[in-house]
């Protein structure tokens, strides 16, 4: 066709309607341009295309006959039909094919409601099934790790069986048997035991055959609330959903940015979201002599921690790296305030990282907080052990103001902060090491807050408010922010947004231009990235 | 033996008297053995199968002779995956069957995941996937065997070696399998005992093809 001009773009016709798409695209992806999916199981944009599934066989004038438009390529002038005829009536064909031995089990199938076969066949399939045999039964294999396999329900795909070979590149899995024997296993009894990648089996099954265990027989997924978010588990920042009902996170799904994670996520971050939904927390700011706490509102809380804010003495700090960047960067703002002082944090670090092969640019990073990065920007120290306790000894008995934020101090006791002439506690979570606070001040946590979390490559990314927060608890970047404007007589900020333009270590960048794929911070600002040594 | 000897059963169900040739010449029996155990020429190394009566589940893999044989055949392919079938057959030749622990040696001699061994494994039906008999007897139950009378001939082997389809003779003498096609389509029912054809084989001969067989020995 277009010999004569090595042009970088095609222009082809989809369902009447005219695309120019870059040489190379496949018809598949092209017709999405226009609106269009085409059905399909075995193609996955992160995974090779072995054309197998034959569900996204379209039709092209003068072509003898129905092609893959996974693995086809628009050409120039081409006259595509998706919806006509003979692929309408070949996608009912073989989606019958698909449901002769389905068990049509969907009101006990978890994937129900996130179904590709029950879409498909609601929305192309035929209205009654024709078989008349039997269906054959696998029953259910458990593959060990965090996924069962529910054979009846597979439709071999092999998306996980290529996940497994090309993104984890531990191919454990492979297709035993033949015919409508086949099914998906490991070598016998081996199980997916000891690999770090395989939740995203369970994300990229069409099908309800590998299904979370974590999550079976939780949620239906109609009933779940999705919204974008940072995974908290590490420093890599892989964007992700939560979704969330009854005000509880039920499971994270990844969320797909090429330059972060693409389509993937680790099994770590994955199923460590339990600490989101813990029940124990603090509800109302307190405010005590160091001996009683009495629960009062912000307005009183904070115009009692204002008078005494002044002249306690030096200021030292300790913050948590899962807090946002708004709320390190408004701790970093109060410190100064009040003439500057030590900020340390306390982080969790793994020995090792653990790279998905496949996907260079994802792995598990040392770093098992999602924020150090901002805390290290913002001039704060790593202190205490890779367990994330120990360091604190000269905070603990430091006789000026104190600042905890974020921090549980689970392993300090409760005479922490004794020594302190105005201890302030902002945290989530009740502690006896904040038993001598003067102030406790109730403060979200990511998933109740609006904000965004700096990554291992300084890259800035946004997550939203999926959880209502409990009682009056209220983001760390607002608490202090209020009491900051106060003692400077400005306006507070009232929304993330204003909050991070005020950090001036992320100055240049707003939450515009962060959108919901995240922006890196100036090259110039970045720091190396081993620099933070830790102290003991 | 000469031209002239009426030949009006190509297939052997016994001696019935109707020609003059021994089982033994129809069949080749001497087939087995004289190959040598090494695969002889490089070419012929990965072709067919030998079929071993003794079968020894335990017998260790690619020793001796085997290891000759194994590297012939390793030679004839531009990788190691490549030879995975041949290599799998002469593990079965040893063996009597791929066991999990065969496949798993297998794909660590040819460097492959050994999750692919077993798919590979699996796919095909001529790896037995569990110990058989000493006679594994492949009755072929499709179209034209079936026409004429396969079902029967299966019933008649289940009943002589008094099992189940897919399993083992108390004494471990019988497997009784159905096949698909064994392209003995002229010469229904055709039966497939380790690496033989019996063929126009009817009920009746049954108990006669079984004796012959425990008697022989093989």
């Amino acid at each position: 066709m277009a010999e004569s001009s090595p042009a970088e773009t095609v222009t082809l016709t989809i369902d009447g309607r005219q695309v120019t798409v870059p040489r190379g695209t496949t018809l598949l992806q092209a017709a999405e341009r226009v609106g269009t999916r085409v059905p399909h199981y075995c193609y996955h944009p992160g995974l090779s295309a072995p054309a197998m599934c034959r569900l996204c066989l379209v039709e092209i004038e003068k072509a003898p006959k129905l092609v893959p438009s996974c693995i086809t390529q628009a050409a120039d002038g081409q006259v595509v039909h998706t919806q006509s005829e003979e692929p309408l009536a070949m996608r009912r064909g073989v989606l019958e094919f698909y449901l002769q031995n389905h068990p049509l089990d969907c009101p006990i199938c978890d994937q129900s409601g996130e179904c590709k076969l029950q879409d498909y066949a609601h929305a192309e399939g035929r209205v009654h099934g024709r078989g008349r045999e039997p269906k054959r039964v696998f029953g259910r294999d458990d593959f060990g790790g965090d996924v069962v396999f529910y054979g009846d329900r597979c439709v071999m795909c092999t998306r996980c069986v290529r996940f497994m070979n090309e993104i984890e590149q531990d191919p454990r899995l492979t297709v035993v048997e033949r015919g409508d024997r086949s099914i998906i296993d490991t070598f016998f009894e081996e199980g997916l035991e000891g690999t770090h990648y395989h939740g995203n089996i369970v994300d990229i099954c069409p099908v309800g055959a590998l299904l979370s265990k974590d999550f079976l027989f939780k949620q239906r997924a109609w009933d779940l609330d999705h919204t974008p978010s940072v995974c908290p588990g590490c420093s890599q920042g892989c964007n992700i959903e939560l979704h969330t009902r009854d005000n509880l996170v039920q499971r994270l799904r990844p969320r797909v940015n090429l330059d972060v994670n693409g389509h993937w996520m680790c099994d770590h971050g994955r199923l460590d979201y339990e600490w989101i939904n813990r029940g124990d927390r603090v509800e109302v700011p307190l405010v005590g002599d160091g001996r009683e706490a009495r629960a009062t509102g912000w307005r009183a809380a904070l115009t009692s921690l204002l008078e005494r804010l002044d002249g306690a003495g030096p200021v030292r700090a300790v913050v948590s790296p899962r807090l946002a960047n708004e709320d390190l960067g408004a701790v970093r703002a109060l410190v100064d305030a009040l003439g500057g002082g030590e900020i340390v944090y306390r982080s969790r670090r793994a020995p090792a990282e653990v790279p998905l092969k496949g996907f260079p640019k994802l792995a598990r990073r040392r770093d098992l907080e999602p924020n150090v990065n901002a805390a290290r920007l913002l001039g704060m120290e790593r202190v205490g052990g890779d367990d994330g306790t120990g360091g604190l000894a000269p905070f603990a008995a430091h006789g000026g103001v104190l600042i905890v934020a974020g921090d549980e101090l689970a392993d300090q006791p409760p005479d922490f902060g004794e020594r302190a002439r105005l201890y302030v506690y902002l945290g989530q979570h009740p502690t006896a090491a904040a038993s001598r606070a003067h102030f406790v001040l109730p403060i979200t946590n990511f998933a109740e807050q609006e904000g965004s979390f700096t990554n291992h490559e300084h890259r800035v990314q946004r997550f939203w408010p999926a959880l209502e927060p409990p009682g009056a608890a209220r983001p760390g970047w607002l608490v202090l922010g209020a009491l900051l404007a106060e003692r400077a007589g400005e306006a507070a900020p009232t929304r993330a947004e204003v909050a991070f333009e005020r950090i001036g270590a992320f100055e240049g960048l707003t939450y515009e231009r962060v959108g919901t794929g995240g922006a890196p911070i100036g090259e110039d600002r970045a720091l190396p990235a081993e620099a933070a040594g830790g102290r003991a | 033996m000469s031209g002239s000897v009426p030949y009006r059963n190509p297939g052997w169900a016994g001696n019935t008297g109707e020609f003059q040739l021994s089982e033994a010449q129809v069949r080749g029996d001497d087939f087995v053995g004289t190959r040598p155990l090494a695969g002889g020429h490089a070419s012929g190394s990965a072709s067919y199968p030998y079929m071993l009566e003794e079968k020894r589940p335990d017998a260790p893999l690619f020793e001796g002779p085997y290891q000759d044989r194994l590297d012939k055949i390793l030679t004839r392919y531009p990788d190691k995956r490549a030879a995975l079938l041949p290599v799998l057959n002469l593990a079965q030749e040893v063996r009597g069957h791929v066991s999990p622990e065969t496949m798993d040696r297998v794909a660590e001699l040819l460097e492959l995941p050994r999750a692919y061994v077993r798919g590979v494994t699996t796919f095909y039906t001529m790896y037995n996937k569990r110990p058989v008999g000493r006679f594994l007897i492949q009755v072929c139950t499709n179209i034209s065997c079936n026409l004429c009378g396969a079902d029967d001939v299966m019933e008649a082997f289940l009943r002589y070696a008094n099992t189940e389809p897919g399993e083992t003779s108390a004494e471990g003498d019988f497997t009784v399998v159905e096949a698909e096609c064994l392209a003995g389509c002229g010469f229904p029912t055709c039966v497939q005992i380790n690496s033989r054809y019996y063929e126009n084989v009817q009920p009746l001969d049954v108990p006669k093809i079984c004796e012959r067989l425990r008697a022989r020995g093989r």
